[in-house]
């Protein structure tokens, strides 16, 4: 009972014990608040880097399979079984491929091509040519929000974003109609391209029969762009329909990836990939389990993820030495009470107290100071990263320097996620480890002879 | 003499070949050359000698604080140096009472909560049923002691007597049957030394305590029933 009383006692009337406190309580603080701030910088560059990306995509390789047939060249047995499973919410068809975008004709590009350097590049762009079947892609991807997205300065959408590929209006063909491409914003920007412009499209495609390239040549009509925010899409992608694509490259191929966007994708993702793999492959479509057909977003974005991941990992460990310092405080403040108390100790032991009575009751002492920290940290630093935002505009007007550069990122306002599970660990982390040093002071106050301390003043 | 009477009874303590050795730098130095004592009931004992005769050394020896080298200290029939620490730190607690020349109050206690300490120090199942009495208790012996107007004060607020006064009231609390008194007086002026004396005489009679008493002063070895002489680490005479 004089444990409790005493080492709380000693708590509240020795000012350095709220040095102590104030200091598991900074770095308890400030770990919880930069972890929480790193945290939410991470989830949004997490979201950045899927961009685009549907929750799973599958792209057979279209290789001989062990029967020796070929996996089928249309979709729609794909189809049918992707979208058989509950899990699945919507899957689209692409047909993806590449070419050269020419300005000024396909004899002009051609040649272009032969002087490359001469010619500059202005005149040649390469660009990813992607054929969509418009209401599942609708179902499935972002394209119509990309469409209706506003337009960046001196760019046009599609007049009617329900039906984009329709000849954009007021287009008179001189001869055959000529079908209608949405271009990514950018690339419209960089040729300068504006709706009811006709561009050449040059690709070379394998010959069925002998295999060698050969060159193909189209001219389309820009029905308007989009702009779905991320760089390298808004630079080189060309949306047109899947069946005009299927019949410019002739190569008998009708798609090249099924994209599936799932139902709760972090609850389901991993399942599905597996599941999806075993019925296509068991379909003969893919050529077998672990051959990376069927892939989720993050597969695409492995090596980056992993980066971010190590990234936090890397960080907590160094924010930990904040905690670490302060409970080397409380060591250092409960070795020198000790040496001060040293009377006191050899009062307590001459009244009654045993060795491991007198341990506990400095053990105690630091069990007050962990414990309040602690909690005052928690506080602190949950606050501190919920208002970091009006925090840093105080500051910022405070000081009358901008803290925080909004334009830098692709957000308006600093992030930060607050993890319940991680503040309860620092916590305890922060307490258990004030503990353990307090450990070493306590044991040598249990063990002090106190006779010297009690002979003399 | 006074304990002619007493010869027949059991001691309350007694020390038979108390040895005690220290290290000094490379040497050992033997302070107690075998050290034999008897306490009885009721007996008021001054302990004397010239300082480095071993006083100190040998209260606590028998206070339990310091483990003799050689030599057994009995607590009635208990051998207390053979007993495990936790029993040696009951005994401290309910056997015996300690009053220091330097007082030796907790500072962050008030007076009321110094006197209490062994109370709350004791494990005893009986100190916590009586929790409520025993602080009742210690604000009564204050009162009692004159510190009626000094319950709620800190030490760094009392006076050397008073504090004094607040040290022998913890000695009391728990009615050990034996205190031991080193130099109560030898920090106070002489009035107020003479005052306080005063007072543990006269509790030693009221309750008729075993007071061991480290003294310096004859006129004090004089109120005692018998005075134990020590020099060079030895008693020179044990029977007073």
């Amino acid at each position: 009972m004089y444990r409790t009383f005493l080492s709380w006692r000693w708590m509240r009337t020795r000012k350095t014990n709220i040095i102590g406190v104030v200091g598991i309580a900074v770095g308890v603080g400030a770990l919880i608040m930069i972890l929480s701030i790193m945290t939410g910088f991470l989830e949004q560059s997490k979201k950045t880097l899927r961009g685009g990306l549907s929750d799973l995509s599958i792209e057979p390789l279209f290789l001989p399979l062990e029967s020796g047939s070929l996996p089928p060249l249309d979709p729609r047995p794909v189809l049918d079984a992707v979208r058989a499973d509950p899990r699945v919410e919507a899957a689209c068809a692409q047909l993806v491929w590449y070419g050269i975008l020419g300005q000024g004709g396909g004899d002009a590009a051609i040649s272009a091509l032969r002087m490359s350097e001469a010619s500059g590049s202005q005149s040649l762009a390469g660009v990813k040519l992607v054929g969509v079947d418009l209401a599942d892609e609708y179902a499935t991807t972002a394209l119509r929000a990309d469409l209706e997205r506003a337009p960046r300065s001196g760019a046009t959408r599609v007049a009617d974003p329900q039906r984009p590929f329709d000849p954009p209006p007021g287009h008179k063909p001189d001869g055959r109609p000529l079908a209608s491409v949405v271009v990514g914003e950018q690339l419209a920007r960089a040729w300068n391209l504006r709706r009811g412009d006709v561009i050449e499209v040059v690709t070379g495609v394998p010959d069925a029969e002998d295999g060698d390239f050969q060159v193909q040549n189209r001219r389309f009509v820009v029905a308007g762009t989009f702009r779905s925010g991320e760089n390298e899409m808004d630079l080189e992608r060309i949306y047109m329909e899947r069946a005009e694509l299927v019949d410019f490259l002739g190569t008998g191929r009708q798609y090249s990836q099924v994209l599936v966007k799932t139902r709760d994708y972090d609850a389901i993702g991993r399942a599905l990939q597996s599941d999806l793999a075993q019925r296509l492959s068991d379909l003969g479509v893919l050529r077998g389990l672990d051959t990376g057909e069927v892939r989720t977003w993050e597969d695409h974005r492995r090596s980056l993820l992993a980066a971010i991941k190590n990234e936090r990992v890397l960080m907590g460990i160094m924010l930990s030495l904040v905690v670490l310092v302060a409970a080397f405080t409380i060591f250092a403040i409960l070795s020198m009470m000790v040496t001060e108390k040293r009377r006191d100790i050899g009062i307590l032991t001459a009244l009654g107290a045993t060795s491991g009575g007198v341990s506990q009751l400095f053990l105690l002492v630091a069990f007050w100071d962990a414990l309040l920290g602690a909690l005052a940290g928690a506080v602190l630093g949950v606050l501190g990263a919920v208002y970091i935002d009006a925090i840093e505009q105080w500051l910022s007007r405070v000081f009358g320097v901008q803290i925080f550069d909004r334009g830098v990122y692709i957000f308006d306002h600093i992030p930060s996620v607050v993890n319940p599970s991680w503040v309860a660990l620092i916590v305890l982390g922060a307490f258990l480890c004030t503990l353990l040093f307090a450990l070493v002071p306590a044991v040598r106050a249990g063990r002090l002879h106190p006779l010297d301390a009690l002979r003399h003043e | 003499m006074a304990n002619q009477n007493k010869d027949a009874t059991r001691p309350l303590l007694s020390a038979r070949g108390v040895k005690r050795r220290f290290k000094v730098g490379d040497r050992i130095v033997e302070v107690l050359h075998g050290v034999d004592l008897e306490l009885f009931d009721g007996e008021l004992v001054a302990l004397m000698g010239s300082s480095g005769a071993g006083k100190s050394t040998l209260i606590q020896v028998l206070g339990l604080l310091d483990a003799p080298d050689e030599g057994e200290v009995h607590y009635g029939e208990v051998s207390a140096w053979k007993e495990p620490p936790g029993e040696r730190a009951r005994l401290r607690n309910r056997a015996v009472g300690f009053v220091f020349q330097f007082f030796h109050l907790i500072p962050e206690l008030d007076a009321v909560e110094n006197v209490l300490l062994p109370a709350m120090i004791g494990s005893d199942p009986d100190l916590k049923a009586r929790r409520k009495e025993l602080r009742e208790r210690a604000r009564a012996m204050l009162v009692e002691f004159g510190l009626g107007e000094r319950l709620d004060h800190r030490p760094a607020q009392l006076s050397g007597g008073e504090k004094q006064r607040v040290a022998i009231a913890r000695a009391l609390l728990l009615d050990p049957k034996l205190v031991i008194a080193d130099e109560p007086t030898g920090n106070l002026d002489s009035t107020t030394g003479a005052k306080v004396l005063d007072l543990l005489l006269e509790e030693q009679k009221k309750r008729d305590l075993t007071l061991l008493l480290v003294t310096h002063d004859e006129r004090v070895a004089a109120r005692c029933s018998r005075v134990v002489r020590m020099k060079d680490g030895r008693v020179v005479d044990p029977r007073g």
